[in-house]
C-alpha cells in the first residue's frame, strides 16, 4: 500500500511538472457509493468459503466499472521448482517470493484492455503484469536460470488460481450495469481465505480516466472452536499437544468400552 | 455437508473424510494391521497437505492404539519390560524422525523423501506378503506336496546380538537377550512413524516375531502399548516443532475408523488367513505402483508451494 501511495504521489507530481490536467489519484475521485451483502465473515465449522455481493451506483452514466478484491498479507511464499534428477521428479530449487498479493481477484464488465491503456493499469495495479512487477523473488536454494522468473511467477498464478485465491473475469454477466446506472457483482471468498482484512474497490472508468473510486472492506475471522484450535495450537503448542494425545487417548478408551458393551468382542 | 479443518486450512466433505477412516478401520479389522500406512497417503490424495497428513494421522493412532492396548493389558498380553525398552528407542526415533521432518521440509523435498521412503517399504511388505500368502494358497490346493519347512526357532540376527552387553530376561516373552537389541528395532521404527505418520506395527510385528522371538499374540499386545506411547510422543514433538496436528481432522478420522473396524473384524471372520493376506498384499502393491508413479511420471505442475519458515501454515 505505501508504494502503491509513493507511485501515486510521484505520478501526480509529475502529473503537475508535466502541467496535466488530470490525477490518477483514485482518492480524489467521484466517490462510487456501495453497499455490500454483509461486512463480515466468520469461519465455523461447515465453513466452506462464502460469497458476498455488492451493489453500486455508477458516479457517471454509461462509465465502465472494473472491481478488485485484495489482501495484503505480508506473506514470504516459498515456491519449490521440480526437476529431473536422474529418473526421478525431484525439488531441485527455491524461491522466495514477497509483494504478491493474498489475494487478488478483477471483476470487469468488458476486457480490460478495451476499458484502459496498459499504463493505466500498471499504476492502478489492476492485471496480472501489474502484480509481476511489484513482485520481488530470491533465489534460496539450487541455481538460477534464465527464464525463472515466468516460471516463477506463472506457478504462483497456478496455485493461487487453483485455491481460488486469483482470477481475472472479463465479462458483462459478472458483473452487470443496468442502464449504465446500477452495477452489481458478488466475490467469493475461496475456504483458502484465512482470516484478515479484505479490501474491495471499485473504480469507474469513461474514456480511459478514471472517473469514481469506492472502497469497502470485508473482515474474515474464525470463530468458536475452528479459532480457539488454530489460536491454541499455534501459540501454546505444548498445551495443544498434551491435549490432542489426551483426548485421542480418551475417545479410544471410550470407544473400546462401548464396543465391548455392545458385545462384538 | 462440508467440514473446516483449521490446521490444514481447509474444508473437506465431512463424509468423504469419514468414509476414508471407514475404509482404512475396515481393513485394519480386517487385516489385524494399525492402517496408518493407508490413511497418511489417502489423505495426501485429497489435498491435505502431507505434514499435516502425518502428523494428525499420528494423533488418530493414539486413540485407535490405546483401544487395542486396552483390551490386550486385560488378556496379560503385553509384555511391560520388553515394550518399555523398545519404547525408550521409539521415542529416541521419533524425536529424530520429527527434527528430519522438520529440516525436509525446509529444503522442500519431504514429500519426495516420504513418497521413496513409502514406495520402498509398501514394495517390500506387499511383496513378501503376496509370496507367501500365494505359496501357502497354492499348498493347500496341492495338499500331498512336501512338508512345511520349519524355520530355525532363534533367528540369526538375535543370535548375533546374543553376544552384545546388557543381558536382560523377559519373563512373559520368555527370552533373554541384549537390550541393545530391542532398543535398536524401536529407533528404526520411531523414525519411520514420524517420516510416514504410520504407527509402525506392520514393520514392529514381524520383527518381534522373526527378529526378536516374542510369541505371536505377546507381540500383537506389546506392539500396541508401545505404539500408542511412540504416536504420542510423535504427535507431542508434531505438535511442538511443526504446529501440523489437525485434532478435527484426527478426531473425525477416528469417528469412520472405529466404526469400519468393526464391520472388518467381522468379515474377517469369514476368509480364511492367506486368503486375507494376499489381498492386503494386493492392496498394498497397488498403492506403491501409484507412490511410485508419482515419482516418475512428469507433474502436472513443477512450481509448488513449500512451507513458509517456522513452518506453520
Amino acid at each position: 500500500m505505501k508504494r502503491l501511495v509513493i507511485i501515486l504521489a510521484a505520478v501526480s507530481l509529475m502529473g503537475l511538472v508535466a502541467g496535466r490536467a488530470w490525477s490518477i489519484s483514485p482518492e480524489a475521485q467521484n466517490k462510487v457509493v456501495t453497499a455490500a451483502s454483509k461486512n463480515v465473515i466468520q469461519i465455523g465449522l461447515s465453513y466452506r468459503g462464502d460469497e458476498i455481493h455488492f451493489f453500486g451506483v455508477n458516479p457517471v452514466p454509461g462509465a465502465d466499472v472494473i472491481t478488485r478484491l485484495t489482501a495484503e498479507k505480508e506473506e514470504v511464499i516459498k515456491l519449490s521448482m521440480k526437476g529431473k534428477v536422474g529418473p526421478f521428479w525431484m525439488t531441485v530449487k527455491q524461491y522466495e517470493v514477497t509483494g504478491a498479493p493474498f489475494i487478488y481477484k478483477i471483476h470487469a464488465n468488458k476486457p480490460i484492455g478495451e476499458i484502459i491503456s496498459e499504463e493505466t493499469a500498471r499504476e492502478l495495479e489492476i492485471g496480472y503484469p501489474a502484480i509481476k512487477n511489484r513482485m520481488k523473488m530470491h533465489l534460496v536454494r539450487g541455481q538460477a536460470a534464465p527464464g525463472d522468473a515466468d516460471k516463477v511467477f506463472e506457478g504462483l498464478v497456478n496455485i493461487k488460481e487453483s485455491d481460488n485465491l486469483y482470477n481475472i473475469v472479463e465479462d458483462p454477466r459478472r458483473l452487470e450495469i443496468e442502464e449504465g446506472k446500477l452495477f452489481k457483482h458478488y466475490f467469493r471468498f475461496p475456504p483458502k481465505a484465512t482470516e484478515g482484512s479484505y479490501q474491495v474497490e471499485t473504480f469507474a472508468f469513461q474514456n480511459g480516466e478514471l472517473v469514481g473510486y469506492g472502497k469497502d472492506v470485508i473482515e474474515i475471522k474464525k470463530v468458536g472452536l475452528e479459532s480457539w484450535l488454530t489460536k491454541t495450537s499455534q501459540e501454546s503448542p505444548v498445551f495443544y499437544g498434551i491435549m490432542a494425545v489426551l483426548i485421542a487417548m480418551g475417545a479410544g478408551l471410550g470407544v473400546g468400552m462401548i464396543f465391548r458393551k455392545g458385545g462384538h468382542h | 455437508m462440508e467440514i473446516y479443518l483449521p490446521i490444514a486450512g481447509m474444508s473437506l466433505n465431512f463424509f468423504l473424510v469419514i468414509g476414508i477412516g471407514a475404509v482404512v478401520g475396515f481393513l485394519s479389522g480386517l487385516f489385524g494391521v494399525g492402517g496408518g500406512f493407508l490413511l497418511t497417503p489417502l489423505m495426501m490424495m485429497i489435498g491435505i497437505p502431507p505434514a499435516v497428513a502425518a502428523a494428525s494421522d499420528s494423533n488418530q493412532i493414539v486413540a485407535a492404539a490405546s483401544s487395542g492396548a486396552f483390551a490386550h493389558w486385560r488378556l496379560g498380553n503385553v509384555d511391560f519390560k520388553l515394550g518399555l525398552i523398545i519404547l525408550a528407542g521409539g521415542i529416541f526415533g521419533g524425536t529424530i524422525g520429527v527434527q528430519l521432518v522438520y529440516y525436509l521440509r525446509q529444503v522442500g523435498n519431504f514429500e519426495f523423501v516420504m513418497k521413496v521412503v513409502y514406495v520402498l517399504m509398501l514394495g517390500l511388505v506387499g511383496g513378501a506378503m503376496f509370496m507367501e500368502s500365494l505359496r501357502t494358497i497354492m499348498r493347500s490346493r496341492r495338499p500331498a506336496s512336501d512338508p512345511v519347512v520349519v524355520e530355525s526357532a532363534q533367528p540369526k540376527l538375535s543370535r548375533m546380538f546374543d553376544r552384545l552387553p546388557l543381558k536382560m530376561h523377559f519373563h512373559r516373552s520368555g527370552l533373554h537377550t541384549s537390550a541393545i537389541f530391542p532398543f535398536s528395532i524401536g529407533t528404526t521404527v520411531g523414525i519411520m512413524a514420524a517420516l510416514l505418520g504410520v504407527g509402525g506395527g506392520f514393520i514392529m510385528v514381524p520383527a518381534m516375531i522373526y527378529i526378536i522371538g516374542m510369541p505371536t499374540i505377546v507381540a500383537i499386545g506389546t506392539d500396541l502399548f508401545q505404539i500408542v506411547l511412540t504416536s504420542a510422543n510423535v504427535t507431542l514433538q508434531q505438535a511442538f516443532v511443526n504446529k501440523t496436528v489437525d485434532l478435527l481432522l484426527a478426531l473425525v478420522l477416528l469417528f469412520g475408523s472405529t466404526i469400519g473396524a468393526q464391520f472388518g473384524a467381522m468379515a474377517g471372520k469369514r476368509l480364511k488367513g492367506e486368503q486375507i493376506r494376499i489381498l492386503l498384499a494386493i492392496i498394498v502393491l497397488a498403492m506403491t505402483v501409484k507412490l511410485f508413479l508419482d515419482l516418475v511420471l512428469t507433474p502436472e505442475h513443477l512450481v509448488s508451494l513449500a512451507p513458509a519458515k517456522g513452518g506453520g501454515h
